[in-house]
């Protein structure tokens, strides 16, 4: 080819030279730049084969496990036991222009669904809607028999489902999720918008609940409502130093699952919502305010030998002694009397100022939809201070009164009552009454179970303290003498208090087993006690010998 | 010579795609399995979640109380049962010693007592 070239010796042919050598030279480029870009890539992969370590990691395919997601977040109790969990689950609908032939297809669908209504679902078949929902939460069989049927029109949708593996174990503080997926009622309500947070549904929230107490307790109260024919029951347990509730149940109860069949009234809590007029369980809080104000000593007694009479009412003691009674006294055999004359030596102002330090005429706070306001008298004369003395014309939740309690034997500070779990253990609270009324309080609580009217809390080994309570039903122009509240009051163990525990039966009659008798003492205290005896080992409070020289004193004011 | 070259270029690069081909084929490989083994962990984490929702409602105390009542006779602890401080415990004896020829694992073996109808009864009272 080249000896051609040389032949012609034009200056065309010169050009053609020249181009030819410009060609050689730009392939030579070429050829270098393919080498070096090979040998680059060569010693790349021979550095990729030897060398080993993060940096290929780094360069492999970054797959990221998402997460599975949930429309909501779960409810756990305080040991992180389950309490409300969502699943998923199926949505069956239907397009109804597909149905071809309605009365096979929802014959075919009842078959596999047995409860569902034909009538309805041939009904929402020959509809004017074009989707329609026919049935949720499927369970993978029937998923499959309905696939299996081949209708082109049955078509479904992932949903989700809210379970409560405990059923009506503490529904009214868990609330419940209605069909679109709001939360309604108690922590399901109350805190709808946190649980149902996109980027939050993978943290559960926490509460204070330890289910098995909220088992025992729902248990014994149950078991006493049945015993005394009571209408109904509640009952709390409150840890006293963080305020933490670590139980709440209101009797009737509900299942969340199955909230179409809630019986009348059973969505009531009684614990948070209810306001009743506890009785006696209010004079601790005459006491301690009048112990801690200076007013009245423990030494100092009151003259209770017969009814005291204010304008056209009378105060008498449901348990009469008929003589002089010492403070300890007053408090042990619950007397009426007494606890009104020393309310009027506190006076009214520094009896609403000191039941207002306790929050016992506010609204609570806790973390519950539906929380009852405090009936207070109307009028707040001489009558009303001697009379809310023992816990009659003011109305106040179970709550509110474990709260208070709890004030006044964990030293004196008060705090508030929730349903979160609080990790720290400890509150400081806000102070209401000195560390050394509190201690009376705790000897005086003390006393009522070994010596007065709350014997049957008395929990052997636990050194159980309480008050009793019973108190009439107000009804219009008075009050109903058969109808009762009647509840107790307990603290354990009272040398060093760590828990609340507050029972109460609403219109309880009396047994042959309680000699007709169906006061605080009598339905309620046993309950108190049964509970104890139960959680206490569960707790880690330990059963020991009692140290009778912390209520000597005391002991010994009280004549039996 | 040349053509030495060229051959060896040839076989080179095919030898080079072959291998590039395998690679991918099996990083292909690698990737799938990746994503079947993430598919398999949210299927798991999903079985995990029922199973945690199952095991709370098998365990839930109501449940534990009746299979309690159905299969034991458990009573609630009396105070007397319950020991504050390990401490308590009595040492043993001394000069009491264990005899290793002893089989105790016969011993332990619990005695199968047929239920007897006062023994039914008892459990029908039995509390948790």
């Amino acid at each position: 080819m080249n000896a051609a070239y040389v032949n012609v010796s034009t200056p065309h042919a010169d050009r053609n030279i020249s181009g030819i050598r410009l060609a050689h030279n730009r392939l030579k480029v070429a050829v270098f730049v393919f080498l070096l870009a090979f040998l680059v890539t060569a010693a790349r992969t021979v550095e990729l084969g030897v060398r080993s370590g993060a940096v290929e990691q780094s360069l492999a395919l970054d797959i990221v496990v998402e997460p599975v997601q949930y429309g909501r977040a779960d409810i756990l109790d305080r040991n992180g036991e389950i309490l409300a969990t969502s699943l998923p689950s199926t949505l069956l609908q239907a397009d109804r222009f597909k149905v071809q032939d309605p009365v096979v297809a929802a014959r075919q669908l009842v078959e596999i669904l047995p409860h569902l209504s034909y009538e309805k679902i041939h009904s929402q078949l020959v509809g004017k809607k074009g989707y329609v929902e026919l049935a949720r939460q499927l369970t993978p069989n029937q998923k499959w028999a309905i696939n299996a049927l081949g209708n082109p029109a049955f078509e479904f949708l992932e949903d989700e489902e809210r379970i409560y593996p405990h059923g009506r174990l503490a529904s009214h503080v868990l609330g419940f999720v209605d069909v679109d997926g709001k939360g309604r009622r108690g922590i399901e309500g109350f805190l709808d918008y946190r649980l149902s947070q996109t980027d939050q549904t993978q943290d559960a929230i926490r509460l204070s609940l330890d289910i098995r107490v909220q088992y025992a307790l729902t248990y014994e109260l149950r078991a006493a409502m049945n015993a005394f024919q009571a209408k109904g029951a509640a009952g709390l347990v409150m840890d006293v130093n963080t305020g933490e509730v670590l139980a709440m149940v209101s009797l009737p109860d509900f299942d969340p699952a199955e909230i179409k069949s809630t019986v009348e009234g059973a969505r009531f809590n009684r614990a948070a919502q209810g306001v009743y007029e506890l009785g006696s369980t209010f004079k601790t809080f005459t006491l301690a305010n009048a112990l801690d104000q200076g007013t009245i000593d423990l030494t100092d007694s009151f003259d209770a030998t017969k009814p005291l009479r204010v304008g056209r009412f009378s105060i008498r003691d449901d348990h009469p002694k008929n003589r002089i009674l010492t403070v300890p006294e007053i408090y042990t055999y619950s007397s009426n009397i007494g606890s009104a004359q020393i309310a009027l030596e506190i006076g009214k102002e520094r009896q609403q100022e000191f039941l207002g330090s306790l929050g016992l005429l506010e609204r609570p706070s806790i973390e519950l939809t539906a929380v009852g306001v405090p009936q207070l008298p109307p009028t707040w004369g001489k009558a009303a201070t001697m009379t809310v003395a023992y816990g009659h014309g003011i109305a106040v939740s179970p709550l509110q009164l474990s709260t208070g309690i709890a004030a006044m034997v964990n030293g004196g500070r008060l705090v508030p009552a929730t349903l979160i779990h609080n990790s720290e253990g400890w509150q400081e609270g806000k102070r209401v009454i000195k560390p050394s009324t509190s201690r009376k309080i705790r000897q005086l609580m003390r006393m009522v179970v070994t010596k007065g009217t709350g014997r049957y809390a008395n929990a052997v080994g636990y050194r159980v303290g309480g008050k009793t309570g019973t108190a009439n039903i107000s009804v219009v122009g008075g009050y109903d003498r058969k109808a009762k509240i009647s509840s107790f009051v307990g603290v354990f163990p009272m040398d060093d208090p760590q828990y609340v525990v507050f029972a109460l039966l609403d219109q309880p009659k009396g047994t042959k087993k309680t000699f007709g008798f169906s006061g605080g003492g009598w339905v309620a205290a046993p309950v108190v006690k049964s509970v104890i005896a139960r959680t206490a080992p569960l707790l880690g409070v330990a059963p020991k010998k009692e140290d009778a020289s912390l209520y000597e004193t005391v002991s010994l004011m009280i004549e039996e | 010579m040349r053509r030495m070259v060229t051959g060896l270029a040839v076989i080179t690069a095919m030898a080079s795609g072959a291998a590039v081909l395998q690679l991918k084929l099996a990083v292909q490989d690698k990737t799938d399995n990746v994503r079947k083994i993430v598919q398999d962990i949210q299927v798991d984490e999903r079985a995990i979640r029922l199973l945690e929702a199952e095991l709370a409602y098998q365990t839930s105390p109501n449940r534990l109380q009746e299979q309690s009542n159905r299969f034991l006779a458990l009573m609630a602890p009396k105070a007397s049962q319950v020991l504050a401080d390990p401490s308590s415990i009595p040492e043993r004896p001394a000069g009491a010693r264990v005899d290793s020829s002893i089989d105790l694992t016969v011993a332990l073996e619990p005695e199968v007592k047929k239920p007897t109808k006062k023994r039914l009864y008892k459990r029908k009272g039995a509390q948790l």
